[in-house]
């Protein structure tokens, strides 16, 4: 559904992403590791149009998303959780689940609104509150909530585990699951490579912008350098 | 001073704050949303003035369609700002400040061939006063408060309820977030400076009949509206109203018991004290 052939990109003279090619098939998890600085946000970010890559293709389904700006790649079936969840603070937490339904009529955001709110019992309770007061682990819910308001075909998650507890992390990985299981194809960006691996199918590993190993999750979780690199094992 | 002299001075004070808020409102909007100044507001005021001259005063039409049609083109003409300039530059502030500033530079150097040497005047559109508590006070001066307080209103009613409303705020509160839900952030953008040039047109309008016209007019009320951001707190719609309503009856109250001059150093004593105190501005806060 996703497929990404040689992406460059710079910061000005910062090299970021050296040549990065991953694909994503439709309905998977695909999860990028790395460590500080590996490039994982910035490739995210060239998806969906926030930065411009030097080089590189970037399809999805048969649109090619190079030049598009981020408005555009929402409507065709995008949506990027960024890195910092990147909530509208001073707006409550049904104003950032509408705002995430931006592009859709108001009778589609109703019957979205019920369906969210089933997997997200508490941003139902917590609906006037404001964004801003909520505790982390409530932000990234409504993050990842936010995103799924405008109905997404691939969802891209960065780092939905950064400053959780254990509990909350797992709470996460969780709806993770569950929202794969509505047919949502989903690339997950981690540094905690444990999580990644265990919800994801496949998984690549990048390093200072540049990919270097790939394969079954299930069989980076098992190998030597991955164990010692990313899992602290 | 009077009681009396009080109470006239205090409404014109009201009255000439509605004009300082109407000016403020889109400065603090446009940086609340793009971080920049708009030193282009003065000009535009003027202009929103020259236009009630060419169309209710030169062409006979009704005051109200002048007020509107002023509006409308500078509207139209701060959306093709955005457009043209602030689009062009891809964020960067300070040149976009450099070409805001060349701009009014440009339209107040145009002013005097286009608009001639002299000064213009607007006859009256109310004229007359009305006796309020035994002080006459002028009609024109006086409807300017209603008209601004619609127009105030209105804003909020727009900024609060509507889906384009909330995506200005979403931008001022994280334009990169905001482009991540779907909204056009560069439309939104020129609907901002749209609103922003339409209100300094609003507030030139409503004095072109007070004052005479000129192609400096602007800048009186565009350093006022340069307080009242700083005032209110950068990018605080209810500090511009607040800190806008402060310096009108400030200029007005103490003009009238002191003199202008006093007048005009008060207000700058007094907003240094209170930026002492707090620095972010009434409603501002860190970032
Ligand atoms: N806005 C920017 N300007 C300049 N350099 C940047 C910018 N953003 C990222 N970089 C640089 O690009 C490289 C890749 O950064 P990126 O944020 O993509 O890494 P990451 O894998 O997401 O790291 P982390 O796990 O810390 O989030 C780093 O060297 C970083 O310093
Ligand atoms: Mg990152």
């Amino acid at each position: 559904m996703l497929e990404v052939e040689n992406l460059w990109v710079r910061y000005g003279t910062v090299e970021a992403v050296k040549g990065v090619s991953f694909s994503v098939p439709a309905g998977s998890i695909v999860s990028l590791i790395g460590a500080n600085g590996a490039g994982k946000t910035t490739s995210l970010r060239a998806l969906t149009g926030l930065v411009k890559p030097g080089a590189g293709e970037l399809r999805f389904g048969s649109t090619s998303l190079v030049g598009l700006a981020p408005h555009q790649v929402v409507g065709l079936g995008i949506a990027h959780v960024p890195e910092g969840r990147r909530l509208f603070p001073k707006m409550t937490v049904l104003e950032n689940l509408t705002m995430g339904a931006y592009r859709r009529s108001r009778a589609d955001v109703a019957s979205t609104l019920i369906m969210v709110y089933e997997h997200f019992p508490i941003l139902k309770e917590r609906g006037r509150q404001l964004a801003g007061s909520l505790s982390g682990g409530e932000q990234q819910m409504l993050a990842i909530a936010r995103a799924l308001m405008s109905r997404p075909k691939l969802l891209l998650l960065d780092e939905p585990s950064m400053g959780l507890s254990p509990i909350m992390t797992a709470e996460v990985g969780k709806i993770i699951r569950q929202i794969n299981a509505l047919d949502v194809s989903i690339i997950l960006v981690e540094q905690n490579a444990m999580l990644a691996l265990t919800l994801a199918q496949y998984g690549y590993v990048l390093q200072t912008g540049q990919l270097v190993m790939q394969g079954k999750a299930q069989d980076l979780l098992r190998d030597e350098g991955v164990k010692k690199a990313y899992l602290g094992l | 001073m009077t009681p009396a002299l009080f109470v006239q001075s205090a409404i014109i004070g009201v009255s000439l704050g509605s004009i300082y808020i109407l000016m403020a409102l889109g400065l603090t909007l446009m940086f609340g949303m793009m971080h920049i100044i708009n030193f282009a507001h003065g000009a535009v005021y003027m202009l929103g003035a020259f236009v009630i001259y060419y169309v209710f005063f030169q062409g006979g039409m009704p005051y109200f369609v002048a007020f509107v049609a002023s509006m409308v083109l500078l509207g139209i003409f701060g959306y093709l700002v955005e457009r043209s300039i602030y689009r062009p530059i891809k964020g960067g502030i300070e040149p976009t400040l450099v070409a805001l500033l060349a701009l009014t530079t440009f339209l107040q150097a145009a002013g005097y061939p286009v608009f001639g040497q002299l000064d213009k005047h607007v006859p009256p559109v109310f004229p007359g006063t009305r006796n309020i508590l035994g002080v006459g006070i002028s009609i024109e001066r006086l409807m300017i408060i209603p008209v601004a307080a619609a127009l105030v209103i209105g804003l909020y009613l727009f900024i609060n309820n509507t889906r384009l409303g909330a995506a200005m705020r979403a931008i001022e509160q994280d334009k990169e977030a905001a482009a991540l839900q779907g909204v056009n952030v560069h439309v939104v953008n020129g609907l901002a400076f749209a609103i922003g040039f339409a209100l300094a047109a609003a507030s030139g309008a409503l004095m072109a009949p007070i004052f005479k016209l000129d192609p400096m007019m602007g800048e009186q009320p565009l350093l006022k509206a340069f307080i009242i951001i700083i005032l209110g707190g950068l990018g605080s719609i209810p500090g511009a109203i607040l800190g806008g309503l402060m310096l009108g009856l400030i200029d007005s109250i103490v003009a009238t018991a002191l003199g202008a001059e006093p007048a005009f150093l008060l207000s700058f004593v007094f907003i240094i004290m209170l930026l002492l105190f707090r620095p972010t501005g009434l409603f501002g806060y860190a970032s």
